[in-house]
């Protein structure tokens, strides 16, 4: 049982602040993922959880207990490392039981556990190892390990999967996904991957210079981005932006740039007058078939991309750079002008001078 | 195909000539390194009448053991101008009048050194792993401070230490060389180990404290079994260092009760007549505690010296 909050925290390192008056609450047996980019403030965050920093302001809760002043070894949480930060002297088994036998734990249970933990990692063949001698991936799983038999109440993970190739990388998700419904416990994940983050997370925590930047569901945090940051981080290749103004159409407002025209939704905008404005649209959310009356977004090819599984189009509209998804059928040629169809509720709205989402509460 | 018969023969040429530089060098290098000591042990073993014989015979023709057991039999002898008068120098017939203070001369040195190398680590480790690892108010400082110190030289401190040494009533015992010893040795110690500690990951440090280690326990288990190679440079610097210092125990110690090696080897070449052969004799036992060390070690001091290489 652990539910974390944290109140008001936090971080600094002399004159820099790592973390700014952090609001956060985890819910108990929940998988939370901090995700920002490098000196966001997420592993600071992940550290205090852990005990190996201390808030310089606020209060950090784990239930009912403000434990700001308790160290890392008498809080009941595990940790993760990039690294995997597996001690070199000790064979696999020892470094597996180690947390156990700090915690004086009785040898047969010690025992027991780190045998079921090997078996559930499919390390068992390698506990009499070093670490030195184990490949990237079975360091990782010592690592899991480690953190499993203590059956902590927190699990902490700062960018676990960082340091493996990108196969392992996706094999290892489902792992730890895995690994966390079977443990029924509280989850942090700190990394800077975002399909890391949309495929793990029951919540993902944007954060960027030490502020939370939006807090949701991995569908709520891509679909409805609070502001262009996140839009941008969230998604690959990126969320496509137009500059442009607003416009009162007909029957509901219009972006314009330059020739460009495009209806928006009516009724969702929080306000029509704010100008300049910067229009996102993902790669992915645009139709070969334009509906009538529909918006259109109109370019000319200006390269093509094969993925495999897709085609990428780089567009220039109306002087800018944008990226669509396509069916890898589609055959289009270089300098050839196109229509795509777009949905108005798959796009997004900035105002360009505070970067915030333009439209009002979630659709 | 043409460059092909003429290629091997040229390279084969080089490397023979590379070979006999490097050799030659290397030998030259090992003459002038180890003449001296191999003078030392050769001439250990004759007598005085063969040491001063010219040409020196670098292998004995009558070796003998009488110089080692003049050593421990020193005490039993008495030393006057009469007994020396009527030695003949040429034997070795006579000892220095300080002789009998030598083997306990031998034991002050092993205790001031041990105690140096005990309370170097007591001090060090701890002070480096906090250097190295812990976050506090003016961290950077305190290692320049520590740096600071190594760049004063000893002589410079000799009549501060002096007076603090009188003051504290410790002239003339082993407790003023210990203390000015960790004086001139811990800064150097813990500059060894805050860097090995440093090279070592702080994810290992933060990994042990999560798994329940308090910092003492992370510098126990964790650190110090990592860092056993510069933990045994430190000790056989300490050792070393405490085991050669002359100038300090010149000045504090006065009697047999406090003189170490060096002191005592020293007061050998400033008697009415010189004794070479005993001196020789209790210069090779002056230098088999150290290799004893190094022999012991060896394996941690190679490695010692490659960690910062190959650490993973």
């Amino acid at each position: 049982m652990a539910r974390i909050r944290f109140d008001g925290v936090s971080k600094r390192y002399g004159d820099v602040i790592a973390v700014r008056a952090l609001n956060l609450d985890i819910h108990d047996r929940e998988f939370v993922v901090l995700l920002g980019p490098s000196g966001c403030g997420k592993s600071t965050t992940l550290n205090m959880i852990a005990g190996l920093e201390e808030a310089s302001e606020g209060e950090l809760w784990f239930d009912d207990e403000v434990v700001n002043h308790i160290p890392p070894h008498h809080r009941d949480v595990a940790m993760v490392f990039q690294s995997y930060a597996l001690y070199p002297h000790k064979t696999v088994y020892e470094n597996i039981a180690f947390g156990l036998r700090m915690r004086r734990i009785a040898p047969a249970e010690v025992d027991r556990r780190v045998q079921d933990a090997a078996k559930k990692l499919e390390i068992a063949n390698l506990l009499r190892r070093r670490p030195s001698q184990l490949s990237g991936g079975q360091r990782q799983r010592v690592a899991l390990g480690r953190a499993m038999v203590r059956q902590p109440a927190v699990f902490l993970m700062d960018e676990p999967l960082s340091n493996l190739d990108a196969a392992l990388r996706i094999s290892m998700r489902a792992e730890i996904k895995h690994l966390h419904e079977e443990m029924r416990t509280t989850f942090v994940y700190v990394t800077h991957d975002q399909a890391e983050a949309l495929t793990l997370a029951d919540r993902i925590v944007v954060m960027r210079d030490g502020l939370i930047q939006q807090v949701g569901t991995p569908d709520e945090v891509y679909e409805h981005p609070s502001n262009m940051f996140v839009a941008s981080f969230l998604g690959s290749p990126p969320i496509n932006y137009l500059e442009g103004a607003i416009e009162d159409g007909a029957s509901a407002p219009v972006f314009r740039r330059g020739s460009l025209r495009i209806g928006l939704p009516a009724g969702k905008l929080r306000d029509v007058s704010a100008a300049p404005v910067v229009l996102g649209i993902r790669p992915e959310d645009v139709m070969r078939d334009c509906p009538a009356g529909g918006p259109v977004l109109t370019g000319v090819v200006d390269s093509v991309l094969p993925v495999g599984s897709d085609r990428f189009l780089g567009l220039k509209v109306e002087g800018c750079d944008v990226f669509v998804r396509v069916d890898k059928e589609t055959r289009h040629a270089q300098g050839e002008r196109v229509n795509f169809g777009l949905l108005p509720e798959r796009l997004h709205l900035f105002d360009k001078v505070s970067g915030g989402s333009v439209f009002g509460g979630a659709a | 195909m043409i460059a092909t018969p003429v290629r091997p023969r040229r390279l084969w040429s080089q490397r023979l000539g590379r070979t006999l530089v490097l050799w030659s060098a290397s030998l030259a290098f090992l003459v002038y390194v180890l003449a001296p000591v191999a003078w030392l042990f050769s001439s250990s073993f004759q007598t005085e009448r063969e040491i001063v014989s010219k040409p020196p015979h670098w292998i004995p023709h009558q070796p003998t053991l009488q110089n080692f057991a003049a050593i421990f039999a020193a005490k039993d002898r008495s030393v006057t101008y009469e007994t020396r008068r009527a030695a003949d120098p040429a034997t070795g017939g006579y000892i220095p009048s300080t002789a009998a203070s030598l083997v306990p001369a031998i034991g002050n040195s092993l205790i001031v050194a041990c105690a140096v190398v005990v309370l170097n680590l007591l001090v060090g480790v701890p002070a480096a792993y906090a250097m190295a690892k812990i976050q506090f108010r003016g961290r950077p400082v305190s290692i320049y401070a520590i740096l600071a110190t190594r760049v004063i030289p000893d002589i410079a401190l000799v009549v501060p230490f002096f007076l603090f040494i009188r003051n504290l009533g410790l002239l003339d015992s082993l407790w003023s060389l210990i203390i000015t010893y960790l004086a001139v040795t811990v800064p150097f110690s813990v500059f060894i180990l805050v860097s090995y500690f440093e090279s070592l990951p702080d994810e290992l440090d933060k990994a042990a404290r999560v798994d329940g280690c308090s910092r003492l326990q992370t510098l126990t288990r964790v650190y110090l079994p990592l860092s056993l190679p510069s933990v045994v440079a430190v000790m056989l610097f300490a050792f070393l260092a405490s085991w050669n210092e002359f100038l300090l125990a010149l000045m504090f110690t006065q009697t047999p009760k406090s003189q170490t090696l060096p002191i005592i080897v020293a007061s050998f070449t400033s008697d009415f007549t010189i004794s070479f052969s005993f001196i020789n004799a209790a210069g090779v036992i002056a230098v088999i505690p150290p290799v004893i060390l190094a022999v012991a070690f060896e394996r941690y001091i190679v490695s010692g010296l490659t960690t910062g290489a190959v650490k993973g």
